[in-house]
């Protein structure tokens, strides 16, 4: 159920729309509430915090080709004067500019999705420490063991002349990270759950407990990759990797508008294998960016970016469609609401193939499995590409010879990359548990994911 | 909620044994260009307010963590106050102190100019610097921001200060006429300093030119055990790394490379951890905790000689001298002119990486000069990677020195047999 504190402040966000509107062309408020719970049970550090949490709104308003914002943390008695004076700009240094004005349809309407399991805190609790003292039993070369329960409860309302908009989601995420020691080795591997439900992300978080183990002991002997070029199987972690950092901040729509990216130059054209289909979307699947309208009260989407292979559209935030003149697609997202807009992916991800796993092993002459996702930086003007793999499991004449590198860092051309995709599996995962920057700042949540992917890539 | 209400609820609610306030005023303005044409400006007048409530009997200590937002009273205060004891009864530590009473703090800084036309001054001196033919500044973010900082505990402390802070993201392009490349500049600095940042635009400008002429590792065979020198954001995360392996944290966790009397490198410099250095934006008097801050020396002559960090694991250390969770590293040592010895400078990575656990460094280059011993040849799309572990031994560092947000020290680390793809 929308934040009562939230609800409570519609009335307000109405009239200040209307008041702002006398020296306005265009004005609208956005409220947020994020009530959140962080359990962290650890080897050395317990907690229990409502931690992140935020309050507060911001105002837009539009005249004479700009718009300008004001963040604050309550808008009740809030005077129409005292926004105008917060905005003022003597004399700006900027040149001439003119941006067109939202049109806005008629829209009222809430929407809701809540996590249906309500599970105490101590079952939570009692959930985590079995598994942080199982894995300190398995091996004593565990040395600390970081499992963390998060769940974040975002309630929104967004009120203009024309729309009276609210949505409430929870998102829930379950991390488990072990440190493992040999000597002077130390290594560190981890896991994350994302769920719309607290349930089945603990499910899933007991479930793939012993490999996140099992994969931190190996760590301990992996050795530096031999720089080169390699034949490369992609999990879905580094097929979405690939799909977001690599490719996904090129098609943020406004980089086309500051001509930051190279693939505004690519719509129509080819930008990959004809085996590559690839989506971004907060309605694309159920995951960490699912909601149901963005921070400009634009629906929510689900664009098809790249179909077999050639480059359809880009995404945006409204702002940048109304200078480009296109329509926005619900990605304008802030990382809180003390920041601006911009245009954000959300669930980013490859389609399905039609190869089996199996079979794509067994095709790989002398290469590497790619696994977990470690981080990844994007160059849309360039296409470069940085992306790091937390580790690479050698196959030789298609099969795994035991061997594991660890990290593996992915470089090259992203088109030369997309290009030498030959095969794609049947089968999709995405994980919704990871946060991006846009440059080095702007934190939101997003999710990523896709199939196994074959491809041949420059590795070190 | 107003303070002294906020104190009242927390001193009447026997069942806390202690308590941290923090309140925190951002009053900030903010500008967005697109070339020169400003798209978007912002104004953020905000209040956040968190209170940590701890529950300790002899032997443990339980704390939780809870935000205030303007729907609060005191009814919805005193509720999440006694939530926020359930849970820190639940979630229990070993034992430790909050910081106990010192001198108080009061630090005031004194703003002559409105932060607007602060703002508007810094976007002029960006586009000062806008002055090339085929370069141009793509895209520029501007954030003038003034913090009021008021932290209170229950053993008495309570600290006052303030924060200046400007930041510039700035993206400049350049067109070698077939191509247009671009690099990524974020200045910060306590300070409105309008001639650094010019200074500084310029010469990001001027690296986007070298991105344009630049040329792979097929264009040019680099010597083997060629000298690497990185700067700027790569050095401050090494640094940041060996002084991590000596906090009392990673020590009381055993997640530590370093240990007291080890041989860190067999280069003889001195790193020391301190709470205010000049030029450096990240300094503070105390610490998250309030624990007034004192300098600490980690390294001398390269070897680990203290550990520093935060009054928790420091009491689980039976540390007698807490230093707190100090914030900046000066770093020490004799530097070597590098001369018209074959080098490798690194200008840009995508995003450098520094792996404290396994010590993996380096990562995808965007712009690196290479010195063939007459002149500089830019080279792109290559990559660095290294254990630091292993080559902080035998490092050198340049004369020419540096601040920035974090450290203060040699503007230049320089490695020889890191491995270059």
């Amino acid at each position: 159920m929308l934040d009562k504190y939230l609800k409570s402040r519609i009335p307000d966000a109405k009239k200040l729309v209307k008041d702002l509107r006398r020296q306005y062309d265009y004005v609208s408020v956005l409220g947020t509430v994020v009530n959140t719970k962080k359990i962290n049970i650890s080897t050395h550090i317990n907690s229990m915090d409502e931690v992140d949490n935020e309050c507060g709104f911001v105002i837009k308003v539009y005249k004479d080709g700009r718009y300008s914002e004001y963040s604050c943390n309550d808008i009740r008695g809030l005077k129409a004067a005292e926004v105008t004076k917060a905005i003022r700009l003597d004399k700006p240094f900027t040149k001439e500019f003119n941006v067109r004005m939202l049109e806005e349809q008629e829209h009222t309407e809430d929407f809701i999705r809540e996590d249906k399991a309500k599970l105490s805190d101590k079952k939570i609790i009692e959930e985590l420490t079995k598994v942080k003292d199982d894995m300190h039993k398995n091996d004593e070369r565990v040395i600390n063991v970081h499992t963390v329960y998060v769940k974040r409860q975002t309630s929104k309302i967004f009120v203009s002349e024309k729309k009276c908009l609210s949505q409430k989601y929870d998102w829930i995420n379950v991390v488990l990270a072990v440190v493992v020691r040999d000597k002077d080795k130390i290594k560190t591997n981890y896991k994350s759950q994302g769920e719309a439900d607290s349930l089945e992300a603990l499910n899933k978080f007991k479930a793939e407990s012993k490999e996140v183990l099992d994969i931190a002991i190996k760590m301990l002997d992996a050795k530096p990759i031999k720089p080169g070029k390699y034949t490369i199987i992609t999990d879905p972690s580094i097929s979405g990797l690939i799909a977001h950092e690599a490719f996904g901040h090129g098609v943020e729509m406004d980089m086309f508008v500051k001509n930051r990216a190279k693939a505004i130059n690519y719509v129509g054209k080819r930008v990959a294998s004809d085996l590559v289909n690839m989506y971004d979307g907060a309605v694309s699947c159920l995951s960490a960016a699912s909601y149901f309208f963005d921070d400009d009260g634009i629906e929510a989407g689900n664009t098809q970016i790249i179909k077999n292979g050639i480059l359809q559209t880009g995404i945006s935030d409204y702002l940048s469609a109304m200078e480009l003149g296109t329509v926005p697609t619900g990605n304008g997202r802030r990382q809180d609401y003390q920041r601006k807009v911009y245009t954000r992916m959300t669930n980013t991800w490859f389609g399905a193939g039609k190869d089996k796993y199996e079979d794509m092993i067994r095709s790989v002459k002398h290469g590497y499995l790619l696994c977990q996702t470690n981080n990844g930086m994007e160059d849309p003007k360039n296409w470069q590409i940085q992306c790091t793999a937390t580790y690479g499991l050698e196959i030789k004449n298609g099969e795994f010879t035991g061997k594991m590198v660890s990290p593996v860092v992915i470089s090259g051309y992203v088109i030369d990359l997309l290009n030498s995709i030959s095969m794609v599996s049947d089968i999709v995962k995405i994980e919704g548990s990871g946060m991006c920057g846009k440059g080095h700042k702007e934190w939101v949540y997003v999710s990523d994911g896709g199939p196994y992917l074959k491809a041949e890539a420059k590795l070190g | 909620m107003k303070k002294n209400e906020i104190l009242a609820c927390l001193k009447a609610n026997k069942k806390i044994s202690g308590y941290e306030v923090s309140i925190v005023n951002k009053d900030s303005r903010e500008l967005f260009y697109v070339l020169d044409h400003l798209e978007i400006n912002r104004a953020v007048k905000i209040e956040n307010t968190a209170i940590t409530v701890y529950v300790s009997d002899k032997k443990t200590t339980g704390s939780s963590t809870i935000t205030l937002t303007a729907a609060d009273d005191k009814d919805s205060l005193n509720k999440k106050l006694n939530s926020a004891i359930s849970k820190a009864k639940t979630a229990k530590n070993e034992y430790y102190p909050l910081a106990p009473k010192t001198e108080n703090i009061k630090e005031k800084i004194e703003i002559k100019k409105d932060l607007n036309e602060i703002a508007s001054n810094v976007a002029k001196a960006v586009f000062k610097a806008d002055t090339y033919k085929n370069g141009w500044i793509n895209s520029t973010e501007i954030f003038v921001s003034r913090f009021n900082e008021e932290f209170i505990n229950s053993n008495g402390i309570d600290h006052v200060s303030e924060h200046f802070k400007v930041e510039v993201e700035c993206i400049p392009t350049w067109s070698n006429k077939k191509e247009e490349f671009e690099l990524y500049k974020f200045h910060e600095s306590n300070k409105a300093d309008y001639n650094q940042i010019t200074k500084e635009i310029d010469e990001i400008l001027k690296m986007a030119k070298d991105r344009s002429q630049a040329v792979t590792l097929k264009d040019v065979k680099l010597p083997k055990d060629l000298k690497v020198l990185v700067k700027g954001e790569m050095v401050e995360d090494i640094v940041y790394n060996l002084a991590e392996n000596l906090s009392y944290k990673n020590t009381y966790i055993k997640q530590n490379h370093y240990q007291i009397n080890d041989k860190v490198s067999d280069n003889p410099f001195d790193l020391t951890m301190k709470a205010v250095v000049s030029g450096c934006s990240a300094s503070r008097r105390y610490d998250s905790n309030g624990v007034l801050l004192k300098p600490v020396k980690l390294i001398k002559g390269g070897v680990a000689k203290n550990t520093y960090g935060d009054i928790r694991f420091g009491y689980y250390l039976k540390e007698k001298k807490i230093s707190g969770n100090l914030p900046v590293c000066e770093l020490k040592a004799d530097g070597v002119d590098i001369g018209k010895e074959k080098h490798l400078l690194v200008e840009a990575f995508s995003s450098p990486q520094m792996e404290e656990d396994s010590g993996y460094w380096g990562g995808e280059i965007r712009l690196a000069k290479y010195f063939d011993g007459k002149k500089y040849i830019p080279l792109t799309g290559l990559s660095i990677s290294g254990n630091i572990y292993e080559d902080i031994k035998k490092v050198e560092f340049s004369k020419e020195t540096t601040a920035s947000k974090y450290y203060k020290g040699p503007k230049y680390m320089i490695f020889k047999g890191i491995e270059i793809s």
